[in-house]
């Protein structure tokens, strides 16, 4: 955060003081009734005196009766007595004095005064120093919102001034989080969803039970039907799930369209999903097994009843043997693609099944090796 | 060279090859689209006159036979989806075969395959590659080879690789991976990221560690896992003896990623290789 008024010298005034810190200033400050301006003093000055005055400006003598400026002190002819960059008298006797010079109110300005960063003018009185310019305080706001900062403070956010609110909000945005709609601040959990914003869960009660929320609370159309929900309730999830409406299995929310009933369980329709691929059925056939629901592919996949030979779905009986399922049609030995049914013996090579005929084609070695490792797998 | 070795093309055992040109007919009479030639004595394609012109056959199967050379035509049929060339006498294959359009299982189990040919890995949809007993290791295999991205089971057992190049994560669809009774010595821990895998065989080989990422590996009902025959660190040995799925959650824990990481520094040593490999048939020239 960065104050208001900085002392940083503003970079396209050159050898200015902060203002609020010039001779001036305090001079303009301290005559109140002057409106903080200087006005000239016109005196005549008595003869016996005026031979040892000399013009500040000039250095000549003053003609008796002569009108003679006297500045704090300092004296002038009338003529002499003019704006140190434009050389005119000062209109209405107003000048602007800084580090000994004297200015019309114009060259004051142009020389030394700041300009707003808004509107371009001049910034008499208050000056708001801030984001490397000047402002008028009407002139600084709120990037975002417009509010007056002059006086509130404000945050410096990528190059915007904004007000902590807008700041707040647009910190959230950025990290991916909401803004409480209660009391501003970022909401680091969960957020509780009610009347369409967003709040810290706490700052709720249960309509039932009165227990403080946290974010499983729910938010109940308390007139089923009404497209608006500025009637709508919230209640902790015990005193929800008591009411009796069906609750997602998978989503753990309540179910408002179509339910779908399997597993023992009420799904929405887009949530009753192949456990595998997590597609939904959408009315599709859908597998059970052991408390999952699978889409047709992936049963087979997991459950093997795809044949070993065409890949396809086994439709009717399957052989099952040696981890794998074959179709009616695809049932036989892997060496000779003989069919075969249950009652053909077959000899188990690498879980392929092999008839007896084609394992006795096998080379002398082989056989030797796999019915050692047989004789081996007898004895454990 | 053996007895076997000598009859080529040019001397078949003729009433073998009758047989042979007997289903030919058939199958050409019945339009049979898949072609049985499992054990007929064929030497060579030359015995199978017009097999190549069979246009719409989808399976052929020509397993237990003595077969040394595969023609590039065999490529023009180009409806085959299964082609069983297992236990022959097949060196080497043509390049063509990887351009079959159709072809989903190739099993090639039981030859004499030293190396594949360069671009071996194109085939466009094959699902099922059988290699089991050949002559194969990691530097034979074509360079694309773990292209075959539509693979669902490879089956390389019985052949000669040390090491398994940690390309195989391309082989996103593998389902099936057996390397059993090669010589190797270590895993890519790529292997964790085939998440469809569901049989991994790995025994008899030279292993004596496992990449915790191993344990990423689902363990299911429908899952086997083979470790057997490998020289394991004992702290290995001793979860196996508990079973598998305990070894699993083994190399999913801290203690393995740090034992591994200093096992990683001071390396157990090699074993030598436990299978006389000079005895297998594939090794016959
Ligand atoms: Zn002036
Ligand atoms: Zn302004
Ligand atoms: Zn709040
Ligand atoms: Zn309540
Ligand atoms: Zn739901
Ligand atoms: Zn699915
Ligand atoms: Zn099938
Ligand atoms: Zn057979």
């Amino acid at each position: 955060m960065f104050p208001v008024n900085t002392q940083d010298l503003s970079p396209d005034v050159p050898n200015l003081k902060p203002f609020m810190a010039s001779d001036l200033y305090h001079r303009r400050m301290a005559n109140s009734k002057a409106g903080g301006l200087k006005y000239l003093q016109y005196g005549v000055v008595g003869s016996m005196s005026l031979n040892n005055m000399l013009c500040t400006r000039c250095c000549e003598g003053f003609e008796p009766n002569e009108k003679i400026v006297n500045s704090a002190g300092e004296l002038w002819h009338q003529e002499c007595f003019v704006c140190a960059q434009c050389f005119q008298v000062f209109k209405d006797g107003i000048f602007f004095e800084f580090e000994g010079r004297k200015y019309c109110e114009h060259d004051f300005h142009v020389l030394f005064a700041p300009c707003c960063g808004k509107c371009g003018e001049f910034v008499i009185g208050r000056v708001i120093k801030a984001m490397n310019a000047n402002w008028h305080p009407g002139c600084f706001r709120c990037e975002n919102c417009h509010t007056e900062l002059a006086d509130l403070g404000f945050i410096k956010n990528g190059g915007r001034a904004l007000c902590h609110e807008c700041n707040a909000k647009l910190k959230a945005e950025g990290l991916g989080k909401y803004v409480c709609y209660k009391c501003h601040g970022i909401i680091d959990d969960q957020p509780l969803k009610f009347r369409g914003e967003v709040y810290h869960p706490y700052h709720f009660n249960c309509t039932q039970c009165g227990i403080e929320l946290d974010e499983n609370a729910r938010e109940v159309r308390s007139r089923p039907g009404f497209a608006a929900n500025d009637m709508n309730e919230l209640y902790c999830l015990r005193c929800h799930d008591k009411m009796g409406i069906p609750i997602c299995g998978a989503c753990r929310r309540p179910i408002e369209e179509r339910v779908v009933t399997a597993l023992g369980k009420h799904w929405h329709v887009e949530h009753f999903v192949c456990a595998k691929c997590e597609k939904p059925f959408f009315g599709h056939r859908h597998y059970e097994k052991k408390g999952l629901a699978y889409c047709e592919i992936h049963y087979h996949q997991l459950f093997g009843n795809l044949c070993f030979v065409c890949n396809q779905v086994i439709a009717g009986d399957a052989f099952t043997s040696l981890n794998k399922a074959w179709c009616h049609h695809h049932f036989a030995c892997s060496m000779c693609d003989q069919k075969m049914n249950q009652k053909t013996k077959f000899y188990e090579f690498d879980l392929k099944p092999v008839c007896k005929k084609c394992y006795e084609k096998f080379p002398n070695e082989l056989r030797r090796r796999l019915g050692k490792q047989h004789a081996a797998q007898q004895r454990t | 060279m053996s007895a076997e070795g000598q009859v080529v093309s040019c001397i078949p055992n003729t009433s073998k090859m009758s047989k042979a040109k007997k289903v030919l007919e058939e199958a050409r009479e019945i339009q049979n689209p898949e072609l049985d030639l499992a054990d007929k004595g064929i030497a060579s394609f030359e015995e199978l006159p017009g097999l190549l012109n069979m246009m719409n056959i989808t399976r052929l199967t020509l397993s237990h036979n003595k077969i040394k050379v595969v023609p590039p035509a065999l490529a023009n049929l180009t409806n085959l989806e299964i082609l069983n060339l297992a236990n022959n006498n097949i060196e080497e294959l043509p390049l063509s075969l990887s351009s079959m359009p159709k072809l989903r299982i190739l099993n090639l189990s039981i030859n004499r395959l030293y190396s594949l040919p360069r671009g071996f890995g194109a085939f466009p949809i094959l699902e099922v590659l059988d290699l089991t007993y050949n002559n194969l290791n990691e530097k034979t295999l074509s360079g694309n080879f773990f292209q075959l991205e539509t693979l669902r089971a490879l089956y390389l057992g019985d052949n000669d690789f040390e090491y398994i190049s940690d390309e195989i994560k391309n082989l996103k669809n593998l389902q099936i991976l057996v390397l059993r009774e090669n010589d190797i010595i270590e895993l890519p821990k790529e292997i964790g990221e085939l998440v469809r895998l569901r049989e991994l065989h790995l025994q008899g080989n030279r292993l004596t560690l496992l990449p915790p990422e191993i344990g990423n590996l689902e363990v299911t009902n429908k899952s086997v896992f083979k470790f057997e025959g490998n020289d394991w660190v004992t702290p290995i040995a001793d979860q196996l003896q508990l079973g598998v799925s305990h070894l699993m959650d083994f190399l999913k824990s801290e203690t393995y990623r740090i034992l591994y990481g200093r096992y990683q520094q001071n390396k157990p040593q090699v074993p030598p290789p436990c299978i006389d490999k000079a005895k297998k048939a594939s090794r016959i020239r």
